[in-house]
């Protein structure tokens, strides 16, 4: 068993400023790579196809995939949220590039937090850097978290009203 | 470089913009075993998504996948051509457009070179093991922009994921740039 249990989080113990549990995969590998693009079975050739990246692509070197980079911002927020929250919303921009064996960091902070019925909601600013302190992957966040004594966060999911 | 047109987004091109496909299921079920793999490259080995007892502890019925899984679930299915046999034309093929496509019809004379521009998610709930996945896309927007390199232009499309149950599991729109 894999322990990843641990105290849930509620609303009351976040506020603005506080930091996301940071979340670091790598170095990326052409291995890691290549067993992305085939579990999704994407052949999309700039990111295992070094001459085609850099000779047909005009890239420095093979891409990490977007795709997988997008997995690791959502399992940061998921993880941080814990099994009581929700990862209501996601939104990312691939701006920069991380190469093959880069090491990447998906990082958040808490910029607003306030409840609405009865539920916690925490927004975010998240991004990706990777060991050269690059940051390519600018977006935001919104989690839903629990109220000490408050009612369970909804499943499936119900949007508050607006 | 090619020589560029003036500007890409012709009126052709703008007549994309809120086409909607039709609601397309799946070939393949949401499988343990295309899970497993899916995780294992996001390095993710959260129980909820493979260990029954944890998942139910958790409150599903059955193990789960991540929340972007939906997506990813639009393989080519059998019996349908190869896109890799267009290497037999074009040595320089880049190998998109090879899984199942979103059921969009593709926008005619746009740059070749592409890049994945963005995401931006709603969820809902999880697609659980053994779940069928309906997808619905529609193009939101195009546009252009001027890069380093020349003109860009971003396609954006929503897609709304939906199990066999009729739930929806997440809205993604998705930002593909094109250079």
């Amino acid at each position: 068993m894999v322990a990843t249990q641990k105290q849930q989080l509620y609303f009351e113990d976040v506020k603005v400023g506080d930091e996301v549990t940071p979340l670091t995969k790598g170095p990326m590998s052409p291995m890691h790579l290549m067993r992305w693009s085939a579990a999704i079975e994407n052949w999309h050739r700039i990111h295992y196809d070094e001459r085609f990246a850099k000779e047909h692509d005009k890239l420095p070197e093979r891409l990490v995939n977007g795709s997988w980079k997008q997995h690791v911002m959502v399992q940061m927020m998921k993880d941080w949220l814990g099994p009581e929250g929700w990862l209501w919303k996601i939104s990312f921009q691939f701006r920069g590039m991380d190469l093959v064996w880069d090491t990447v960091t998906a990082w958040g902070r808490v910029t607003k937090t306030y409840v609405k019925e009865g539920l916690g909601f925490v927004e975010c600013e998240i991004g990706m850097r990777n060991q050269r302190g690059e940051e390519g992957t600018p977006g935001t966040a919104v989690g839903v978290l629990p109220l000490r004594g408050g009612r369970k966060v909804p499943y499936p999911f119900v949007p508050p009203s607006e | 470089m090619a020589e560029q047109p003036e500007t890409y987004i012709t009126d052709e091109v703008r007549s994309y913009i809120g086409r909607q496909s039709e609601p397309v299921t799946a070939w393949d079920a949401v499988e343990p075993g295309a899970v497993r793999r899916f995780i294992q490259a996001i390095m993710d080995d959260d129980p909820i998504y493979w260990d029954p007892e944890a998942a139910r502890a958790r409150g599903f019925e059955r193990p789960v996948a991540p929340p972007l899984y939906p997506g990813f679930t639009f393989r080519r299915p059998p019996g349908t051509p190869d896109p890799l046999d267009r290497v037999k034309e074009n040595p320089d093929y880049d190998g998109i457009g090879a899984g199942g496509g979103t059921g969009l019809p593709p926008i005619p004379n746009l740059p070749v070179r592409t890049l994945n521009g963005g995401v931006e998610a709603e969820f809902f709930a999880l697609a659980r093991h053994g779940d069928r996945i309906t997808a619905q896309s529609r193009y939101v927007d195009i546009y252009e922009r001027e890069g380093r390199s020349g003109k860009m232009v971003f396609i954006v499309t929503e897609t709304t994921y939906t199990n066999q149950d009729g739930q929806v599991l997440a809205k993604v729109r998705n930002t593909t740039i094109r250079r």
